[in-house]
């Protein structure tokens, strides 16, 4: 599904990734760890086209298609999610209204009609309960006054309302408790299926007790420098990053 | 892939025309420029008043020759000369026996031109309109519907004929003729306005309206508001305004008084778009406006305002709540861009017992403008258990403009209740990314940040004009965006 | 003899007992000199405008207890928050109790300042934090410093959720006719590591009591703490309460204060931020009456972006008691895309009851969010008459309104024991049985 090769990326002269390789095929869950600084949120920026950092070399292709000409938007409406670790505040406009907007520009880009309000109001329904998401909690203007454990949450009742293919969850667990942790984990878990893929860039291995992934990546420096299964995790939590950092 | 920032939307923002700024050839007589009493006294004459109509601008005119323009707004500009201004322009083809059909075709084009085809109002929205064209009230729709219920709709002119004893009654109550130095400007040279009085207990079925524009160059609009809602009675008035661009300043010095009697209610939404002048700062109109409410017992004034336009504004629509238990409400967007400066804001006065004021304040600053907050509460040491909330936000586009806050609160009443807050943002890369990844495309996602921004004063107008204004403020900050 | 020459005093004494050539000991000597130069503060202080210490600083208070004193279990488990396994961390007089402790070294250290402060192994811990955010220039906390020797030593490390509770306890039995304590805590919360902790200061007896107290709390990267203060004690305790605060990036740190018994109770509150996207919490619930005087002094230093900070304290004042709410918000120029809130509210319930509140914002940057709120005023009459009309008698009416006033604050109580605790504490307070749930 997601095919990265050789992707080299940076900001302002500085490069940060150094030559990623990675291959995610429908139905996965990978992990990609790494210490402060590494590139771990860059990959993630890229792949969602953040136009702050310069691609210069290699490609980030999803189905088969290069990404590298499409807009933001355009890689959200072709099934790219991304779960911010800082979401943004959006003072006066609803979770609701937000989610509805988002929905119905999908469809239109896609030459959709508008999604009808009664099916919009079920589909609403159905995936906060899954979240455990109160209905006042979405008449609230986004993110704003959110606690750390609401942001997270509503970042995944949005991933549920999209249901992209690949959904990039970017430090989801930081800023929450064991018990908010607990539900957003749950909520990942429910949305994962056959069809879709997802990645979880994370610092820490508490997260991956709660969702686990079949592969586990360790970036260093802007390469991958090691690849396994779960284990990994938990020999990186143990060992810490400096035995990576001693390694290279 | 195009990329649109701040930027782009800033530089499209200085490059906006404005919409309305057309000039319409009509024929109009024009008084010479200059003023004295002899200018005054012909005013009076020219509208055939009565004797005491004509005393009252006397005795204003007098009072204003001994003041002196202030300066304490945060606003910098060169004082007009009131000297070089025509104080009286009407469309030569007003006669009050016409019917709308006979209105110079011309004129009846630039209506449509607004946007206010007088017919379609009527048929589509309901709403009874006075529209005043540079200085004089050229129609006014709907009167028979609303004189069934026995209420008055007519230019303010007409009522000093027709009904003097409201109007000698109520003019000048709310703002004296010597209030300030516009103020009293307006009470010697006012040449027309709206009069509206709402008889006891009547609920006004229909949104009222007034749209004012100055066509004329070098005229002043100085027009005269005079609402009244006797007891228990409720209207809703929307008020809107533009202007041709022209390279000099046009002055407008309106006075708006409301009287609001016990129980009566007293919506008034304003959608100003004065021509603010070009992106280099010429021209435009300087809308130098006093406007105020007098709140009786149990009476609520609510004021809507949403300002795009104007190169200087200076106003501060106030609730004097002189009743127990009376309710005053400020709701107000102002948007400046380019040079456009606006101090604007309101004063609470409370005076009776549980009275209660709510204040929203939404400020949007683009370009090279400055836009400041001014406001006033006061609670007397009669005012019991008064309540007031305010709330200012400023949204900053860019690094060129400013945002100010001058909140004064004066509480004489232990018993008081006062919250305030402020908040000051710009419209971030990251908001619009976040919206990007999640398929918003950047212009939507600029006109969703910033409605949601407004959206607590859009959603106290009226459904009319929300529209309106919604569309309003895209236009003046997004251009095409949207 | 004047408390302050009483200090000095025992200042050599106390040097008599400590290893002078420590390090630690100039730490002491330069503090102590900072409080012989300030000495008390007195109204004049901005700071202390509307709290004054004159007449609890006439008693003649022991600085050393003279007896090492003990309780029994039975008697004071009370106190506890016993329905939930703890750690604990429990002082008689300000000598550590290892009967009334459960402390532990076990993948975390919750055990005492005493061994900390002495012990090589903890030196190097020691000389990086201790004393390092603590105000060197408040004569208080000075005076703290100067005599720190004892009080609780927490040490989290990296990526640990500390399983249960850690409560921190302080006794006075008043075997003294008046007795002085200055406990000093130090608490280190690793990178990612998760503590909840519960702090209570309670005298045995009706002999008066000063507790000058001290706390610093660092909170590392991503780090959370939900700390608590129950201050509940009897009227001839009187607390000056010291803690500073140090978040890291991405750290989340909470201090809810329940101010509900004491004679006089000034709590020190301060934040400071060295990170981006911190959160920090301060909610505080008090409920005084007779004499009863409680002032609340926060502080959050915003001095880098992105971080928020909330604030929310409710009063409910009766009789002749007074509260005192002096909150300062402070954004440096660097901390651009702050959110700062503060909310005070209170209700006078006599005539006689007052309050002084004082919000101050100093803003330097220029994308903030800040916002203040004050309000003072009574319990609603209408609401009161409507549940009267339903039958609900007046005192239970009353009670259930105050109730629902500190709503707000009880609701993010963390743990389920302690909400219970205070929620219980409150009906009593309010002099009513009735189970809240609202």
């Amino acid at each position: 599904m997601l095919s990265i090769k050789n992707l080299h990326a940076g900001i302002e002269d500085k490069d940060i990734l150094k030559g990623i390789n990675l291959e995610v095929k429908a139905g996965e869950v990978h992990a990609i760890m790494g210490p402060n600084g590494s590139g771990k949120s860059t990959l993630s920026a890229v792949i969602a086209g953040n136009e702050h950092y310069e691609v210069t070399d290699g490609s980030v292709e999803l189905d088969g298609e290069d990404l590298a000409d499409l807009a933001p938007e355009e890689r959200a409406h072709k099934g790219v999610f991304l779960s911010f670790q800082y979401p943004v505040e959006i003072p006066g406009v609803s979770v609701t209204n937000f989610m509805k907007t988002a929905i119905n520009e999908s469809r239109k880009a896609k030459g959709q009609e508008e999604m009808p309000a009664n099916e919009m109001l079920k589909l609403i329904r159905e995936k906060s309960e899954l979240l455990e998401i109160d209905r006042k909690f979405l008449s609230r203007s986004l993110n704003e006054g959110f606690s750390g454990g609401e942001k997270k949450r509503n970042e995944i009742f949005q991933m549920a309302m999209l249901e992209p293919k690949l959904a990039i969850l970017d430090e989801t667990d930081s800023g929450l408790d064991i018990d908010a942790l607990r539900i957003v984990a749950n909520g990942v878990n429910k949305l994962k299926s056959e069809n879709n893929a997802i990645i979880v860039i994370t610092h820490y291995q508490r997260l991956l007790d709660y969702i686990v992934p079949d592969f586990v990546h360790v970036l260093y420096n802007g390469k991958i420098v090691k690849s396994g299964g779960k284990e990994l995790a938990y020999e990186l939590e143990e060992k810490g990053y400096d035995w990576i950092k001693a390694e290279n | 892939m195009s990329k649109y920032t701040e930027d782009d939307l800033k530089i499209e923002l200085e490059n906006k025309e404005y919409e309305y700024g057309f000039y319409t050839n009509i024929e109009s007589e024009t008084f010479p420029i200059g003023l004295n009493e002899d200018i005054v006294r012909a005013i009076s004459l020219k509208k055939e008043e009565p004797q005491w109509m004509t005393d009252w601008r006397i005795e204003a005119f007098r009072a204003w020759e001994q003041m002196i323009e202030p300066e304490w707004a945060n606003v910098h500009y060169k004082k007009p000369d009131f000297q070089a201004i025509a104080y009286y322009s009407a469309p030569k083809s007003v006669d009050p026996n016409k019917t709308l059909d006979d209105v110079d075709p011309e004129l009846l084009a630039m209506y449509k031109k607004l946007g206010i085809s007088v017919d379609e109002q009527k048929m589509m929205n309901n709403v009874a309109m006075d529209i005043v064209v540079d200085s004089v009230s050229v129609a006014t729709t709907f009167k028979k519907t609303l004189a069934e219920k026995g209420i008055i709709f007519c230019p303010i002119s007409e009522a000093i004929k027709e009904h003097p004893e409201l109007v000698k009654k109520y003019l000048g109550t709310v703002v004296p003729q010597k209030d300030n130095f516009y103020a009293a400007l307006n009470s010697a040279v006012f040449s027309d306005g709206s009069f509206c009085y709402i008889p006891k207990g009547v609920r006004c079925p229909m949104e009222l309206s007034t749209y004012f524009r100055i066509n004329q160059a070098g005229t002043g609009q100085f027009e005269r508001t005079l609402v009244i809602a006797d007891e228990g009675s409720y209207v809703s008035y929307l008020e809107g305004c533009t202007a041709p661009s022209r390279d000099e300043n046009q002055l407008h010095a309106a006075v708006v008084e409301l009287i609001a009697l016990d129980d009566a209610e007293i919506k008034y939404s304003t959608v100003q778009n004065w021509f603010p002048g070009n992106k280099e700062g010429k021209g435009g109109v300087y809308n130098f406006v006093t406007k105020r409410g007098l709140c009786e017992k149990n009476a609520k004034i609510s004021w809507t305002q949403v300002e795009t336009g104007s190169a200087v504004t200076w106003k501060y629509p106030s609730c004097v709540l002189k009743g127990d238990n009376s309710v005053g409400e400020f709701y107000s967007i102002a948007v400046t861009n380019n040079f456009q400066q606006a101090d604007t804001g309101t004063k609470m006065i409370h005076l009776g017992k549980n009275t209660k004021s709510t204040i929203i304040s939404k400020g949007i600053s683009a370009g090279k403008s400055q836009n400041s907050y001014r406001g006033l509460v006061q609670i007397s040491s009669r005012a019991d258990n008064a309540r007031n909330f305010s709330q200012c936000d400023s949204l900053l586009m860019g690094n060129n403009c400013g945002a100010h806050t001058f909140p004064y609160i004066e509480s004489k009443n232990p018993s008081a209740k006062i919250e305030h807050e402020a908040t000051t943002s710009k419209i971030g890369e990251d908001q619009v990314f976040y919206c990007n990844q999640r398929g918003i495309p950047t212009e939507k996602a600029i006109a969703l940040i910033v409605n949601g921004f407004s959206k607590e004063v859009l959603n106290k107008l009226p459904m009319e004009f929300a529209v309106e204004a919604q569309k309003l403020l895209e236009i003046s900050l997004e251009g095409s965006v949207g | 003899m004047e408390l302050k020459e009483k200090l000095i005093s025992s200042f050599m004494a106390f040097e008599e007992r400590v290893d002078v050539d420590a390090d630690l000991h100039d730490v002491r000597t330069e503090a102590f000199k900072n409080f012989e130069e300030k000495g008390f503060p007195t109204k004049k202080d901005e700071a202390w405008k509307y709290t004054s210490l004159n007449a609890i600083l006439k008693n003649d208070f022991s600085v050393f207890p003279k007896n090492e004193n003990t309780v029994q279990y039975s008697d004071v488990k009370k106190y506890y928050l016993h329905e939930v396994d703890t750690y604990k961390v429990v002082f008689v007089d300000g000598v550590f109790s290892s009967f009334l402790s459960s402390t532990t070294h076990d993948g975390l250290d919750v055990c005492l300042m005493s061994s900390a402060l002495t012990k090589p192994k903890y030196k190097m811990v020691i000389d990086e934090y201790f004393n390092k955010i603590a105000n060197k220039d408040e004569s208080l906390t000075s005076l703290n410093t100067a005599f720190a020797y004892e009080g609780a030593y927490i040490n989290i490390p990296r990526s640990k959720v500390v399983d249960k509770p850690i409560e921190i306890i302080n006794f006075s039995t008043g075997t003294e006719s008046a007795l002085l304590v200055q406990p000093r805590n130090l608490i280190i919360v690793g990178e990612n590591a998760h503590v909840q902790i519960i702090e209570r200061h309670q005298s045995l007896n009706e002999n008066p009591v000063l507790t000058n107290s001290v706390t610093e709390i660092f909170a590392q990267k991503r780090a959370i703490v939900d700390y608590y203060k129950i201050q509940n004690d009897n009227l001839e305790a009187s607390l000056i309460d010291n803690t500073y605060i140090a978040q890291k990036e991405q750290s989340h740190a909470s201090v809810h204060t329940f101010s509900f018994g004491g004679n006089l109770t000034r709590n020190n509150l301060n934040f400071y931020h060295q990170g981006e996207y911190i959160d920090s919490t301060l909610k505080g619930i008090t409920i005084i009456e007779g004499k009863q005087h409680v002032d609340h002094y926060t502080l959050v230093q915003h001095a880098t972006p992105n971080c928020e900070s909330h604030q929310n304290y409710k009063t409910i004042l009766d009789d002749k008691s007074t509260g005192v709410f002096n909150g300062k918000i402070y954004v440096e120029k660097e901390a651009q895309k702050t959110n700062a809130f503060q909310q005070n509210n209170n209700i006078l319930l006599s005539d006689k009851a007052s309050v002084n509140a004082k919000p101050q914002l100093e803003i330097f940057a220029d994308d903030v969010k800040c916002s203040h709120g004050c309000t003072i005023g009574q319990l609603d009459e209408r609401a009161m008459f409507y549940m009267q009309s339903r039958g609900i008698p007046a005192k239970e009416a009353k009670a259930l309104l105050m109730y629902a006033f500190t709503n707000e604050v009880i609701e993010s109580v963390k743990i389920p024991a302690l909400k219970a605790r205070i929620t219980k504490i409150i009906a009593m307070k309010l002099g009513v049985n009735i189970g809240f749930d609202l």
